[in-house]
């Protein structure tokens, strides 16, 4: 890892951070504000690639290890971690790989637009949704005994925000891309 | 802003050292999972919500740190009564509440410092394996935080800026910029390391020099 893949994921851990700062965001076509810190994994992932979006979160699982209250809603601390819902927070580490791992490949440089929106938006889904959701539901099922099934058809009324956030996290993506890229140049 | 939930005090779990009391709630998370006699978790319960409770906060603060945590289990547990039998549906709850208050306890109890020393010491082992260079733990963290602020002002800025122009606050017009001058200065920040030589050196130090030091 150079000086500035440190410098460049330590400052992305640092947004999510922010992003659970400020109060919730409206989109604009719809009304309801959404939490932006939950976009974060897909964020991290597709903007800064692989590596370097997993380092992100390893620095921010550490600091919400730590005892600080970097979980949107000023939550943090261990009992977040051992809580049943502790799985989505260790998941975020791999899922941002997995997005970044495969934004890395089906995004190229020079694509049209929509060709790039596309494999962003499929990368956010793939580790942000469906690698997220298959380290989370397990860990509920082991940490508080809900049976599988009924932690799967739960989860199901997640999915549309979600999917919401992955398009949202896709157009945010491919604007950094078009203004700054990092992508490319992978750590 | 970002002020660590740890909470001054001198009870006993404030005198035994991180170490000790993260290992401790390593422990008892994997040892409660074989434990199924509900009165020896009820016990633990006990124990652990008082090691909390009387960590130096009053109750109703205790209460809140951890209430979106409880909130979840509450309702998990209202569906396992549902779909399993009472006594396997009480087990399940007793242990992970247990284990929710202990590791609430461990938080409220150990300084920030101790925590990032733990932290330090998880890293060696990636310096040994030249993964990372001596110090490099640290100094990522520092990044991390001391740009928390930064970024937190540039972020209103932007909203300012949207007001300033009539324009709604907007995810999508927010984030792209706010991302961008971010990562900007990130590689600002990190020629600036570079530049002045404030990174631990690459290769290790051949191991006599290192143990002379």
């Amino acid at each position: 890892m150079t000086t500035r893949d440190l410098a460049l994921s330590a400052l992305f851990a640092a947004i999510i951070i922010v992003l659970g700062l400020v109060p919730p965001v409206t989109l604009g076509f719809i009304p309801v504000p959404i939490t932006m810190q939950s976009m974060g994994v897909m964020l991290a992932g597709t903007i800064i690639g692989a590596k370097r979006g997993a380092l992100a979160y390893i620095i921010f699982v550490a600091l919400v290890a730590v005892g600080l209250p970097v979980l949107s809603g000023g939550r943090g601390g261990l009992a977040v971690l051992m809580g049943p819902t502790g799985g989505y927070i260790f998941g975020w580490i791999v899922a941002a790989f997995v997005s970044g791992f495969l934004a890395e490949r089906l995004v190229r440089e020079g694509a049209s637009e929509w060709r790039q929106l596309g494999g962003f938006f499929l990368s956010s889904v793939l580790g942000g949704i469906v690698v997220l959701y298959a380290i989370g539901m397990p860990w509920v099922t082991l940490a508080a005994g809900t049976p599988f099934s009924a932690v799967a058809w739960g989860s199901l009324a997640f999915i549309p925000g979600d999917l919401l956030k992955a398009a949202v996290a896709a157009i945010a993506a491919r604007s950094v891309l078009a203004g700054y890229p990092l992508l490319p140049q992978r750590a | 802003m970002l002020t660590s939930l740890y909470v001054e005090g001198r009870g006993p779990l404030h005198r035994v050292t991180a170490g000790t009391k993260l290992a401790g709630l390593a422990i008892a998370g994997v040892v409660l999972f074989f434990v199924t006699q509900l009165w020896l978790l009820a016990v633990f319960l006990f124990l652990a919500a008082l090691a909390y409770l009387t960590a130096g906060l009053s109750i109703r603060e205790a209460l809140r740190r951890i209430a979106p945590t409880l909130w979840s289990l509450l309702f998990l547990l209202a569906v396992n009564l549902f779909l399993l039998p009472m006594q396997d549906a009480a087990v399940l709850g007793l242990r992970i509440l247990a284990l929710v208050f202990a590791a609430a306890a461990v938080t409220a109890t150990t300084p920030l410092a101790e925590m990032m020393a733990v932290v330090d010491r998880v890293a060696r082992p990636l310096e040994k394996l030249n993964l990372l260079r001596p110090g490099d733990a640290g100094l990522t963290f520092g990044l991390c935080l001391r740009f928390v602020p930064d970024i937190l002002s540039r972020y209103e800025a932007l909203r300012e800026a949207h007001r300033a122009r009539g324009l709604k606050v907007r995810v999508l017009t927010l984030l792209g910029p706010l991302i961008i001058l971010t990562l900007k200065q990130a590689d600002e920040v990190a020629s600036a390391i570079d530049a002045r030589g404030l990174r631990g050196a690459s290769k290790p130090f051949p191991s006599s020099e290192r143990h002379s030091s």
